[in-house]
């Protein structure tokens, strides 16, 4: 589970209000599914060339509804996004952000997995992908299903055939 | 994983090995399905694969279009490049680019005087033509290539692939001098081998503890194409700058014959581990 203390919930989009008005870069509102209001920066919302195209069409001037990302997803989002901003700041204090960031239950990677691939947000995708990348690698197909709790819908005979056409792979 | 969409399943195999992938299709249906995408199997072939094949006069004898089926063949079925001196291949478990450069490519002393050196045509190998070695005193066989050609970040060897004849000698000892380096810069890597394989297995107690010096000096390996090969060196591709890469194994200060080597070309593939 996420550790609460590294997002202070109710100081969260408040500081992105402060943000925004310091700034005086416009404020955009995002809604997530179960309806709750994220106001923040353009900046740190355009990472996701989704959002990115709504406002460069002109259509981010209301609520931008988000309806496949829930308000705990997209709070993880906004802080990759805003972490983001300048990515050229520090390298090393972004990686030691990124790994510890990447650090969650496969659940909640899942819904970044997702929620990146829906607000199209390129950096966040490949790290999420490489993360889940990094725990397939060198499992057998019986402990790719154990670690991500998958069911086999083949026969034993089609896993038979599957695995004889892909031989060379079991071999040690 | 169920819950995710096949582009992010395709994503995330793309992200491990052609290894990986191959086992992620027993996973389950939707695995299986992402694991083939051509997405996946493009990120595993080098870049300029479509430049090379196009090189070649072969017919690519496989039966349809996806990618993964291309991979494959590339790393079972080696294609004969450029008219034909060389053969490319794919290294199956990374993919990295290989090639094994005919006799015809390399520079071998004396290899255009028929009393010394003869060009014949063998079965077993695919190229038109290998060099098989009358006599000859002074022993000197190179050969280079631009790294470009080359998978970058990738440590490779090269080694000779190579015959005995049953008359063969002077091949034991002196032994030979082996060596492979850029011109770039970067060290030269040397190392004496000698292309006798021994002709019985030693057991473990015939073991023979090699002088320290001596211990990482490469031994004659038998191949699967009933070839003979041994390594003469190794060194990594950064990928950086092209650089020309020189390999070769020569033997010209004991002035003693050497007969019966027959010479099939010189292989650059990633070393393992």
């Amino acid at each position: 589970a996420i550790q609460s203390s590294r997002f202070s919930c109710v100081g969260f989009p408040l500081a992105y209000i402060f943000l925004a008005c310091k700034k005086k870069s416009m404020a955009l509102k995002l809604k997530s599914s179960d309806n709750k209001i994220f106001e923040v920066e353009e900046l740190v919302a355009v990472q996701s060339e989704t959002i990115k195209s709504l406002v460069e069409d002109g259509c981010a001037n209301n609520v931008i509804p988000l309806p496949n990302v829930d308000s705990k997803t997209l709070e993880l989002v906004l802080d990759w996004c805003k972490n983001h901003v300048d990515v050229k700041l520090d390298e090393e204090k972004l990686k030691e952000y990124e790994d510890k960031f990447i650090e969650v239950d496969l659940a909640v990677l899942y819904d970044l997995l997702m929620a990146a691939n829906y607000l199209n947000i390129k950096d966040l995708l490949n790290r999420a992908s490489q993360k889940v990348a990094d725990m397939l690698k060198g499992k057998k197909p019986e402990q790719i299903r154990e670690t991500f709790n998958i069911v086999n819908d083949f026969s034993p005979e089609e896993e038979e055939e599957i695995r004889k056409e892909n031989l060379w792979a079991f071999e040690e | 994983m169920s819950v995710l969409p096949e582009g992010c399943i395709s994503e995330i195999v793309s992200r491990t090995s052609p290894k990986d992938a191959c086992r992620a299709c027993v996973v389950s249906r939707k695995f299986r399905k992402a694991a083939e995408y051509d997405v996946v199997w493009v990120r595993f072939l080098p870049s300029d694969y479509e430049s090379i094949i196009a090189r070649s006069s072969d017919s690519l004898n496989y039966s349809s279009n996806s990618k993964k089926e291309l991979y494959l063949y590339l790393s079972e079925n080696p294609i004969l490049i450029d008219d034909p001196k060389k053969r490319f291949f794919l290294d199956k478990l990374n993919g990295k680019k290989c090639y094994l450069l005919s006799a015809r490519e390399l520079t071998i002393a004396w290899g255009d005087k028929s009393w010394y050196w003869r060009w014949v045509s063998l079965p077993e190998s695919r190229f038109p033509e290998v060099a098989e070695l009358n006599y000859v005193a002074l022993f000197n066989i190179s050969g280079k290539m631009s790294t470009s050609m080359l998978s970058p970040k990738t440590n490779y060897a090269a080694y000779l692939v190579y015959k005995l004849t049953q008359e063969a000698f002077g091949f034991d000892r002196p032994p030979l001098r082996a060596s492979v380096g850029t011109t770039g810069g970067g060290g030269v890597y040397e190392q004496a081998v000698g292309l006798d394989l021994p002709a019985v297995q030693q057991g473990p107690q015939a073991r023979v503890v090699l002088p320290q010096q001596q211990q990482h000096t490469s031994r004659p390996k038998q191949r699967n194409d009933g070839w003979l090969e041994i390594e003469l060196g190794q060194f990594f591709n950064e990928g950086g700058e092209a650089d020309e890469l020189q390999f070769g194994l020569k033997e010209e200060e004991s002035l003693s014959m050497k007969s019966g080597l027959i010479v099939e070309g010189i292989e650059i593939r990633p070393t393992r581990g």
